[in-house]
């Protein structure tokens, strides 16, 4: 015989909680929310590839060392006890790789272009060097606007241009938070070249909409998306965004669904327009809604 | 009397009876004019459902008004983002009454594959939506479709509803 169920008990008097709709989307759940911020720093650059190799080789060499130590420990160990010695370790040859599918690995520059950018600029130049034939040129923040000046009005250079300008944020690098690069183009010479600064956080770098007009609303852009202001720029508010928007939407800590501006209602009756025509309505229809008056 | 109930008198052999609702159901229905109003690929859609092969002028609807203010319809044709949704709120204040709104293709009627902070999840949270139409973007047949409900629900209403939530809202 089935117990008879007690409405009384916690387990049957607790209702379950209502089930959200289908058509409810727990936005602050949602994966799309959450924030995973990067861990390493993906800025191309023949420093950092260069100390990588310096490191990946002496981790080999290290390896190499283990391995020979425990193989003479072990090959002692066998000789006093007797048994046979074993197998010396064979040093691991590098796999050949397919050269294909391999990303192309910044090399020391050697265009003349580079070459005159730093004669001519000095220690303003913090890198130069080239990358699947691509000539990148790192300039010190503060010095943009003379490099762009110069890559524009110096004869043997002669960049017209500027094809791009475009901004990254990287959240784990430590001496600096952001990326500008600058994607010049020569049309007379038929050759590309980026100019790029590191910029920390709060650092306002020049303008180079006096130099190249068209850098006014890509500025702008990167204000809008990374929150870089551009100093001395003609209109330096937002473009993509509406005037009223909280937050940078391309930096890594922005949530992919945004900070709230799921939340805003369109409909609600701000202005008062339904009331205004419902009473408009009704006098037409000889209804008076109106208050009557106190007097 | 003399006259059978299965005979038409004399007046029905040159008369329409009918109601005034339906007859302005009628004219409403068959010459919706929809406004010049596209956001994004699904307008690309709306624009060859109204050319010739299509035609949409069929049912007359072909007649896009360069402004609010003649228009009956408007056609959400793309993804609606947060700047533009003020300004579709002022196109459809703007439009008079008796005003339709057709949600077009999965971005204007849930957010499509856009679930992120510049777009909003749907048009209805902007305006109310008469027929939505999914689809990415709806091929102009299923554009057609959807208008075809639409003169449906224009049929079905009455001269009252207009006024229903005008009165519900001041109460």
């Amino acid at each position: 015989m089935a117990e008879p169920i007690d409405p009384q008990t916690p387990e049957a008097s607790a209702a379950p909680e209502a089930p959200a709709g289908p058509y409810v989307y727990d936005y602050a759940a949602s994966p799309q929310r959450q924030i995973v911020l990067p861990k390493t720093v993906p800025l191309p650059s023949l420093k950092t590839y260069l100390a990588e190799q310096k490191a990946a080789a002496a981790a080999d060499e290290a390896k190499w060392v283990k391995m020979q130590a425990d193989f003479e420990s072990a090959k002692a160990k066998a000789e006093a006890e007797g048994k046979d010695a074993p197998k010396p370790p064979v040093r691991p040859v590098p796999r050949k790789d397919d050269n294909d599918l391999k990303t192309p690995v910044p090399q020391a520059a050697q265009d003349a272009d580079l070459l005159t950018l730093v004669a001519l600029l000095g220690d303003k130049v913090e890198e130069i060097f080239e990358q699947a034939g691509e000539l990148v040129c790192q300039v010190k923040k503060e010095a943009i606007f003379e490099a762009l000046k110069l890559c524009r009005d110096e004869a043997a250079l002669n960049y017209e241009m500027l094809a791009d300008e475009s901004g990254t944020h990287y959240p784990a690098a430590t001496d600096f938070a952001f990326s500008v690069v600058y994607h010049l183009t020569s049309i007379s010479r038929r050759k590309r070249l980026r100019l790029r600064i590191l910029v920390p956080e709060g650092f306002v770098p020049e303008s180079a909409c006096a130099i190249y007009p068209g850098a006014n609303w890509m500025e702008r852009e990167i204000y809008d998306m990374l929150g870089i202001r551009f100093a001395n720029h003609p209109d330096m508010t937002r473009i993509l965004c509406p005037e009223d928007w909280e937050g940078y939407p391309l930096r890594k800590d922005y949530p992919v669904v945004g900070w709230g501006q799921r939340d805003i209602t369109f409909r609600e009756d701000r202005g008062g327009m339904i009331e205004r025509i419902a009473l408009q309505k009704a006098g037409q229809l000889g209804i008076n809604l109106k208050q009557p008056k106190a007097e | 009397m003399g006259m059978s109930i299965n005979q038409p008198s004399t007046f029905e052999h040159f008369l329409i009876t009918t109601k005034v609702e339906k007859v302005m159901n009628w004219s409403r229905a068959t010459s919706v004019w929809p406004v010049t109003f596209g956001l994004a690929c699904c307008a690309i859609e709306m624009m060859a459902a109204g050319a010739s092969r299509f035609d949409f002028d069929r049912f007359g609807a072909g007649i896009f008004r360069a402004t609010p203010r003649q228009a009956d319809l408007m056609i959400i044709a793309g993804t609606v983002t947060y700047k533009m949704a003020p300004v579709i709120k002022t196109l459809y204040d703007q439009m008079p009454e008796p005003k339709w709104v057709i949600a077009m293709g999965s971005c204007a009627t849930a957010g499509g594959p856009f679930d992120s902070y510049h777009t909003i999840q749907g048009v209805d949270k902007v305006i109310p939506v008469d027929v939505f139409i999914p689809g990415c973007p709806p091929r102009p047949e299923s554009l057609i479709y959807g208008f075809m409900k639409l003169q449906d629900k224009i049929m079905t209403s009455s001269l009252a509803d207009r006024y229903k939530d005008i009165f519900e809202e001041v109460g």
